[in-house]
């Protein structure tokens, strides 16, 4: 059985035989730097990706070094060295590492140890001092040692730049269907080709949107491409734009990088904005596979400078109205048959008929009876319920009121706003609503009944128009109350009035022979 | 004088009780006491059964009065008798100084009546002479240059109205009698009067004469009802920590001190005395009674929230010094006597949320007895500590 080359350390140890660590706040022996091997790069890539998905990548960036490594014994590994900051940080990256295929080890220089395990808590501390050869890196786990030798450096920065986007799908409806999911929800950029820019600014500027833009020169093109910013898109516009070729459509992540719509980069950029270094622009662009970096922060022009105007007529001032001649128009305003069917808002019950009414009034729930109006005429009771009553409750927004359910009577419709026409017959020629009321000279509280089609109309003023439940229920005498007074007065206090005495002789107290009287003057 | 009982009854007694006009003539003989008593059928009349019963609910809703008996007409002369000291006209009448000392002495021993021995006894006695200390006056003034003429519970004489100028103004006003100045002989003769009735003196301490003691009261502290009304009649007065130091005041100095010897007997060779001390009763259960009355009416202040008011300025009177510190006794009085909260919070343990309508009275409550802890001295504790308490936790 081989030796253990490490051994747990104890609650409250403060020596090592390992120099460089030291215990932290909790008792857990931590060293100045912490590496984690990483069997190929793309669980380096996830672990980077995971890491920024929950802290800052900013904190490990600027003592970060990536380092392609050989062992001693064979094999190749990726080796991340950082600064370590307490346990609490350490144990964060083991927890990521442990879940991208990495092995984290802390020391400092050229050997380091395994990180804590439930066996060891507090950590481990070497059996005995051990020391690489030449420039390799040491590490040490519980029951063997193996030795790196650097190949290879790689900047971080670098590396998170080169890294290719991922492809992620988009909703099937289009881009359009969820912006916020794509990012586009408040900003989207668009990266047009220079032979397409003027259509799509022309385009733009049609659609009333609000952009602006300028040009860029992309490394490698002959002519500078627009680069064009949409404020809160609508979906029409993004659907246009996504689905053109030419126009490339991008998210942005952060302030200073967008990514391409339907690609995602593997590092959460806005979390790492010490890798993108500079005061540049970074667009991510998925389908070439580039990164372009724009020169200086963006500067964008609003939209109308960019587009040009080429209209050269001019509108002529409309001289005299000639409202004579409009005369041989005119036609007259008629009740005709019609074929579409409409909401009753009113009914005209016959006098005859009136006492089923007062039957059903017990079966109407209440927010019906409030929001209908009765009208008595000559012809019988008019019960109406329309959206001109002042619309108090639902049920008289709706038109539901009792005009609506009672099977009774004469069914009215409304044509327009307070203007009612017998059940299958409408208003000819069809004008709007409002002119309709104005054309009838009504009121704004007015109503105009077409009781029969042959029929001039009646005007119904707001006066008019009862209640019907208070039309319905008949009033209440209420019996007056006697108040009765309580018999008894309330206790007062007596009052003293001395009567007149007048001149009398006081006897009869002389010395009294009772024994009571004696013992009460002896007190 | 009144010619017979059913008079006296109309003219004095029924006024005193039930209010209205009660005149005082000349005084009562112990005599006629006798011949009234010869017509004891009219004590049982319904309408003065009535207006007992009507008074005596103002305190209790059942107050099961005895029915009137010779002492009780006995206090009702006696009450007529001392209001006739007070009579303006009371130098018209022939008679001497040493007739007049007769009269007070035949008064004394008619108001002289031996303590109640039951609850319904005592609210009889209060019924009477609660009734004489509110009594009112209706008094007829006129100003002159000359100074003002004043007749007492009298119309002014025809011929003093004549001689008034047309610039002299008269002038009507209702008085409380027991507030006004009193003559020498009414004065004592009330203190009688409050002596034969225990219960007023505890409902009225502020009147109640030297050397009355709430343990004379002793039925009245062990009913719970009436201790209820004792407790809202002293929360009802303007200057409550006043009448509380009154009753505290009087109870302290009753209290037998263990430490001093035993009182001696009466002096031997001097004369029986008219009549044996009154014996006070020491029952633990009677002074926490008192005890507890006087600390739930710091309880009632507490939730008409106007204690911290009205117990910021200290008085030195040691019987209201002595009052504030009662409640900082609780903790060792709470066993034996309860405390106000008790139960309450019990009850608000099982409640959760704005169902727990006790916890902002227990939280006034607390920060009242935190304040008189701030307040007190811890002399005046210390000292309750070792003179009350003992009489109410005794342990075998």
């Amino acid at each position: 059985m081989s030796r253990p080359l490490l051994e747990p350390v104890g609650a409250g140890q403060t020596r090592f035989r390992m120099q460089g660590l030291s215990t932290d706040a909790r008792g857990i022996a931590v060293g100045r730097e912490v590496l984690i091997t990483f069997p190929t790069i793309d669980w380096l890539v996830a672990f980077l990706g995971a890491y920024s998905d929950e802290a800052s990548l900013d904190d490990l960036l600027p003592t970060m070094t990536l380092e392609h490594a050989r062992r001693r014994e064979g094999g190749h590994a990726l080796l991340l060295r950082c600064a370590a900051g307490d346990g609490y940080a350490v144990d964060r990256l083991g927890r990521l590492a442990g879940s991208t295929r990495g092995q984290l080890y802390t020391g400092s220089g050229s050997v380091f140890l395994r990180w804590r395990q439930r066996d060891a808590p507090f950590g481990y501390d070497l059996v005995s001092p051990l020391a690489p050869e030449g420039e390799e890196v040491l590490v040490v786990d519980l029951d063997y040692a193996a030795s790196y030798a650097t190949v290879d450096r790689m900047d971080p920065v670098e590396l998170i730049q080169r890294l290719q986007l991922r492809r992620v799908p988009l909703p099937l409806a289009g881009v359009s269907a969820d912006p916020e999911g794509c990012g586009l929800k408040d900003l989207a950029l668009a990266l047009v080709a220079p032979g397409i820019a003027s259509r799509v600014l022309r385009h733009l500027w049609r659609l009333e949107t609000v952009f602006a833009g300028y040009y860029v020169q992309i490394e490698g093109d002959a002519q500078a491409s627009l680069l064009l910013r949409i404020r809160q898109p609508r979906g029409r516009v993004l659907d246009v734009l996504y689905g053109t070729p030419g126009i490339e459509l991008l998210a942005p992540v952060s302030s200073r990088a967008a990514v391409q719509v339907g690609f995602r980069h593997p590092i959460q950029l806005s979390s790492a904005s010490g890798c993108l270094p500079g005061e540049e622009m970074f667009l991510f662009r998925g389908d070439v596979g580039r990164v372009e970096r724009l020169p200086g922060p963006p500067r964008f022009i609003d939209g109308r400078h960019l587009v040009e105007a080429t209209g050269a007529a001019m509108p002529r001032e409309l001289g005299q109205l000639r409202e004579a001649e409009l005369e041989p128009l005119q036609v007259e305003l008629q009740v005709r048959p019609a074929l579409s069917p409409r909401e009753p808002r009113g009914t005209l019950i016959a006098w005859e008929q009136v006492g089923l009414l007062r039957h059903l009034v017990y079966l109407m729930p209440p927010s019906a009876l409030a929001a209908s109006r009765v009208i008595p005429l000559d012809e019988g009771v008019v019960v109406i319920t329309g959206s001109s009553i002042g619309a108090r409750s639902r049920a008289a927004a709706a038109g539901l009121g009792a005009a609506a359910i009672v099977p009774l009577g004469r069914r009215l419709g409304e044509v327009a706003p307070g203007v009612l026409v017998p059940d299958g017959y409408e208003l000819w020629p069809r004008v709007r609503p409002a002119l309709t009321r104005q054309l009838l000279g009504l009121g704004p509280d007015d109503h105009a009944l077409f009781l029969h089609p042959r029929v001039d109309p009646i005007r119904v003023t707001a006066e008019q128009l009862l209640p019907l439940d208070a039309a319905l229920i008949g009033r209440l005498q209420l019996s007056e109350t006697t108040v009765v007074e309580p018999e008894l007065p309330a206790l007062r206090a007596g009052e003293i009035e001395n009567r007149k005495l007048g001149r009398f002789a006081l006897w009869g107290f002389g010395r009294a022979p009772k024994a009571a009287d004696e013992r009460g003057s002896g007190q | 004088m009144a010619r017979s009982l059913s008079e006296f009854l109309e003219h004095f007694v029924l006024p005193l009780l039930g209010g209205g006009p009660l005149s005082v003539g000349a005084p009562l003989r112990m005599r006629e006491r006798e011949l009234l008593l010869e017509q004891a059928g009219e004590l049982l009349r319904p309408e003065l059964q009535f207006l007992r019963m009507r008074r005596a609910q103002l305190l209790v809703a059942d107050p099961s009065l005895p029915a009137p008996d010779p002492d009780e007409l006995s206090l009702w002369i006696g009450l007529h008798n001392t209001l006739v000291f007070d009579h303006p006209e009371r130098h018209r009448v022939w008679s001497r100084s040493t007739v007049w000392r007769r009269v007070e002495g035949a008064t004394r021993s008619l108001l002289t009546l031996p303590s109640p021995t039951s609850r319904g006894e005592t609210l009889a006695r209060h019924v009477s002479v609660g009734a004489l200390v509110e009594l009112t006056r209706a008094d007829m003034v006129v100003s002159t240059p000359a100074g003002e003429l004043r007749a007492i519970g009298q119309e002014l004489p025809r011929r003093a109205l004549r001689l008034l100028g047309p610039s002299d103004a008269v002038r009507h006003e209702t008085v409380r009698w027991a507030e006004q100045p009193h003559a020498p002989e009414t004065q004592r003769l009330l203190e009688d009067a409050l002596r034969a009735s225990p219960l007023t003196c505890v409902l009225r301490p502020l009147l109640a004469p030297p050397g009355w003691s709430p343990l004379s009261a002793a039925d009245a502290f062990s009913d719970r009802a009436l201790v209820r009304a004792i407790c809202h009649t002293w929360a009802r007065h303007r200057d409550w920590v006043a009448v509380g130091g009154a009753v505290a005041g009087a109870l302290l100095p009753s209290l037998p001190d263990p430490s001093r010897p035993e009182r001696a007997g009466p002096p031997q060779g001097e004369g029986p005395l008219a009549l044996p001390g009154a014996v006070l009763p020491t029952d633990p259960q009677v002074l926490a009674g008192v005890v507890g009355a006087l600390v739930h009416l710091h309880f009632l202040k507490v939730v008409e929230l106007d204690a911290r008011l009205g117990v910021a300025a200290v008085s030195r009177d040691p019987g209201v010094t002595a009052f504030l510190a009662l409640p900082l006794l609780l903790p060792r009085l709470q066993d034996t006597m309860g405390a106000p909260l008790g139960g309450l919070e019990e009850l608000d343990q099982h409640r959760t949320g704005h169902e727990r309508l006790h916890a902002p009275l227990a939280r006034r409550w607390i920060e009242y007895l935190d304040h008189l802890q701030e307040l007190m001295p811890q002399g005046a504790v210390d000292k309750l500590l070792a003179s009350l308490v003992p009489r109410i936790v005794q342990t075998p």
